[in-house]
């Protein structure tokens, strides 16, 4: 069986690896997965408006609220492409895409609406005119539009909440204004993780907007996050029909993904992936790292790779860097754990933490060295920069008056945390381990 | 004149409405001709831009705010010119520092040759008295109007008015609206909107069942329920598990404390044990506080921002009554 085995390795092209990776990856990485049932519902309302502006001239504004990663921008670019598939509409309607990380304050937003809409002030791409005229001529040439013969036009704004964070709400309150006017059809989308994004909008901005909410929350449970693992590796039939080869593989392949799919470890694994969140992304994390190593020589995603992408998913950031710290510096660790115990978190300064180490190393340790305090100085200077303590209040800048040795610190490190890592530490002398354990030395 | 009144109770469009009949006097001969100005402080980028547009709707011309300003003065000082009607939307948008912009706009019309009549709209009532000097309230003058916010009443009659010749609602279904509205806001726009809304969720269900039936309150009542709700409930009836495990560590916290404020550090503890208690898999730290950053995201929790780690500060922005409701419904 051994030398069948081989040769089957010989026999698959490499091309066939790298076809298998790019579908993968494209999945992952291009975010165009819809394995979400409830995001249709809301594409449908967002392409039922859309229509209504380009077909009716009707204005509305909606805002599409969701938490990070819950699909909402999809939504938004599923019903376009869709909507693009119709002649008549893909004719006449104008789409300007703002977000608010990029179009910071309103006369860069501004400037990228005339160049979006390719009004006749600019040259080249380049607009003129001032900031003010520049508005000026744009309301100008939204107001004079009626809602039959203009071109609709469809806004939308990603980062919606940060468009409320500009000066007077200018540009909100114009374009729902406009919206209200009955002049150019136009329907303005937002698209936001904020649930309180209401309470932003001034009073008259909110009056003018129309108050159609579309809330996308997960309403999907375990089941369907597994059933949507299993789609995401699972390869279409397309994919077959490019060799024989890869009509094989392919029916390998997929048998391999719905044996995984039931593997008990890889549910255990899913379902507390799951329970931290429920969004899709969080699925795409614990899959890019067996998904990139598929190779030659592993072809197959397996429940052992899930396994390891998981274990580097759900580690404690901070009990990894204490993996990586001296004993000196671990031996300082547990002395200010234990400071932070006895005065129940009250902050502690250099000195204190110095003296607890050195009744430690005096009285227990017989394989720690004395340390002179200026090294010891340093180690702790060490884990100040790796901010696992911090000084109590951030006003102690370094310009204060106040000794580094006196300065009050604060131990940024769970004792949970500080277990683990000191189990997990390799050779950490039994002394030490016994000393973390309790205080008394 | 000072006309003020909270958002959507037809100020703008009286005043519209009022211009478009003397227009149609002066058409007819009764009343002399008069040149009208609209300006917008919302519209505007900054306070002194307001010269700049009034002069290019006089007279056509394009200026710096400086210049157009002097022009203005000398125009209103000039004898023999045309009665000007400007109207002035959003007036507390104009307020600058030394308040010259407002002061010009209540001094040129007590000029003797100005014929101007200045009709300036804003939306809080006391706005005189509160951020403008006293040298400008007073030119300001007493003449004032302002709009109280509609009564269901009122707010029926514009419905049925618009809906005049057409058999769509049901009479029941339109009183519905107006309370609903009246009792929240007064406000004249929202409750076309939930109309329009209660129109459209009809239609779909029409298309349905292949039947033409009236916009009934059923209707309205959904339209109502879909604009006038709160998604934090939702929010947290559909958050992940460990998700809904913080919020109730967070609430137990502030019930051990008594306050309304704790660390990520002291909600750690209680996460911990509750984990334990239900006997699930107990989660790292740093999961946990990217759990407390997806709540902090959706402002369901107020957190500290900055570099605080587990000494990171947070509260509730919800009321821990509705964290409780929405937590206990699902169990």
């Amino acid at each position: 069986s051994f030398s069948r085995k081989k040769r089957h390795h010989i026999v698959i092209a490499s091309n066939l690896i790298s076809d298998v990776q790019s579908v993968l990856r494209s999945r992952l990485f291009e975010e165009t997965s819809n394995c979400r049932s409830d995001i249709a519902k809301a594409e449908h309302t967002l392409t039922d408006l859309v229509k209504r502006t380009v077909e009716f001239g009707e204005s509305n504004s909606l805002l599409i609220i969701g938490a990070k990663g819950s699909g909402k921008t999809t939504v938004v670019r599923e019903a376009i492409t869709k909507l693009q598939k119709n002649e008549k509409i893909s004719k006449s309607l104008l789409v300007v895409r703002l977000n608010g990380y990029v179009q910071t304050d309103d006369r860069i937003a501004l400037d990228e609406i005339t160049r979006q809409l390719h009004l006749e002030n600019t040259v080249g791409d380049k607009v003129f005119g001032s900031f003010s005229e520049t508005l000026a001529f744009l309301l100008e040439a939204l107001r004079q539009g009626s809602s039959d013969s203009s071109q609709p036009i469809l806004f939308i704004l990603e980062e919606f909440d940060l468009f409320a964070q500009h000066k007077n709400q200018t540009l909100l309150y114009n374009l729902f204004d406009l919206t209200m006017a009955g002049l150019t059809p136009m329907l303005v989308v937002g698209l936001t993780c904020r649930l309180d994004v209401m309470e932003l909008l001034e009073k008259r901005v909110k009056s003018r907007f129309s108050h159609r909410q579309l809330y996308i929350c997960n309403q999907w449970g375990t089941e369907d996050y597994i059933e949507a693992f299993s789609v995401l590796l699972h390869l279409d039939e397309s994919f077959g029909k490019k060799s024989s080869k890869h009509k094989s593989f392919l029916k390998t392949w997929n048998a391999s993904v719905k044996e995984m799919s039931e593997n008990v470890s890889v549910r255990d694994i899913l379902k507390r992936q799951f329970d931290i969140s429920k969004e899709l992304p969080s699925l795409y994390h614990l899959l890019v790292q067996p998904v990139t190593q598929i190779s030659m020589t592993h072809q197959f995603i397996t429940a052992a790779d899930i396994a390891d992408s998981a274990r580097n998913i759900f580690a404690d950031s901070k009990s990894n860097i204490l993996h990586g710290v001296s004993v000196l510096e671990l031996c300082l660790i547990i002395s200010m754990n234990h400071l932070t115990n006895i005065y129940s978190g009250e902050p502690f300064n250099f000195q204190m933490v110095y003296n607890e180490f050195l009744k430690f190393s005096q009285k227990k340790s017989h394989i720690l060295q004395r340390y002179k305090k200026p090294v010891v100085l340093k180690a702790f200077e060490h884990l100040t920069e790796l901010e696992l303590l911090k000084s109590k209040d951030n006003c102690v800048t370094a310009g204060s008056k106040i000794l580094k040795e006196y300065r009050p610190m604060i131990l940024l490190v769970e004792q949970q945390q500080l277990r683990d890592a000191i189990y997990k530490y390799p050779g950490c002398p039994t002394d030490v381990q016994q000393w973390a354990e309790s205080s008394i030395v | 004149m000072y006309i003020s009144g909270v958002p959507g109770t037809g100020k703008t469009a009286t005043v519209m409405e009022v211009v478009s009949a003397l227009r149609q006097s002066v058409d007819d001969g009764d009343l002399e001709d008069f040149d009208y100005v609209d300006v917008n402080g919302m519209r505007l980028t900054e306070p002194h831009q307001i010269y700049v547009q009034i002069l290019k709707k006089l007279q056509g011309l394009k200026a710096t705010p400086n210049h157009a300003a002097q022009l203005l003065t000398q125009r209103f000082n000039q004898r023999g010119k045309k009665t000007v009607l400007l109207l002035v939307d959003e007036l507390d948008l104009l307020w600058t520092k030394k308040q010259d912009v407002m002061y010009h706009l209540f001094d040129w019309p007590s000029h003797r040759h100005a014929r101007l009549i200045v009709v300036a709209i804003a939306n809080t009532m006391d706005l005189p008295e509160r951020i403008m000097m006293s040298r400008v309230s007073s030119r300001l003058g007493l003449t004032r109007l302002s709009f109280l916010p509609y009564n269901f009443k009122q707010l029926q009659s514009i419905v049925s008015s618009r809906l005049s010749g057409i058999e769509a609602f049901d009479g029941d279904a339109v009183q519905l609206v107006a309370r609903k509205v009246a009792a929240v806001s007064g406000d004249a726009r929202r409750c076309l909107d939930v109309c329009r809304r209660a129109v459209e969720i009809a239609s779909q269900q029409n298309r349905l069942k292949k039947a033409m039936k009236l916009t009934t309150i059923e209707h309205v009542h959904e339209a109502l329920q879909e604009m006038f709700s709160s998604p934090m409930i939702m929010f947290i009836r559909n958050a992940s598990t460990q998700e809904k495990m913080f919020l109730r560590s967070v609430v137990a916290e502030f019930r051990r404390s008594g306050l309304e404020e704790a660390t990520i550090g002291q909600v750690l503890h209680h996460h911990n044990a509750i984990t334990k208690l239900d006997g699930l898999q107990p989660v790292s730290v740093t999961s946990i506080i990217k759990v407390c950053n997806s709540l902090a995201t959706a402002r369901v929790l107020m957190l500290e921002m900055g570099r605080y780690d587990l000494y990171a500060r947070l509260r509730l922005n919800v009321s821990i009554d509705d964290v409780l409701f929405a937590l206990n419904s699902d169990v």
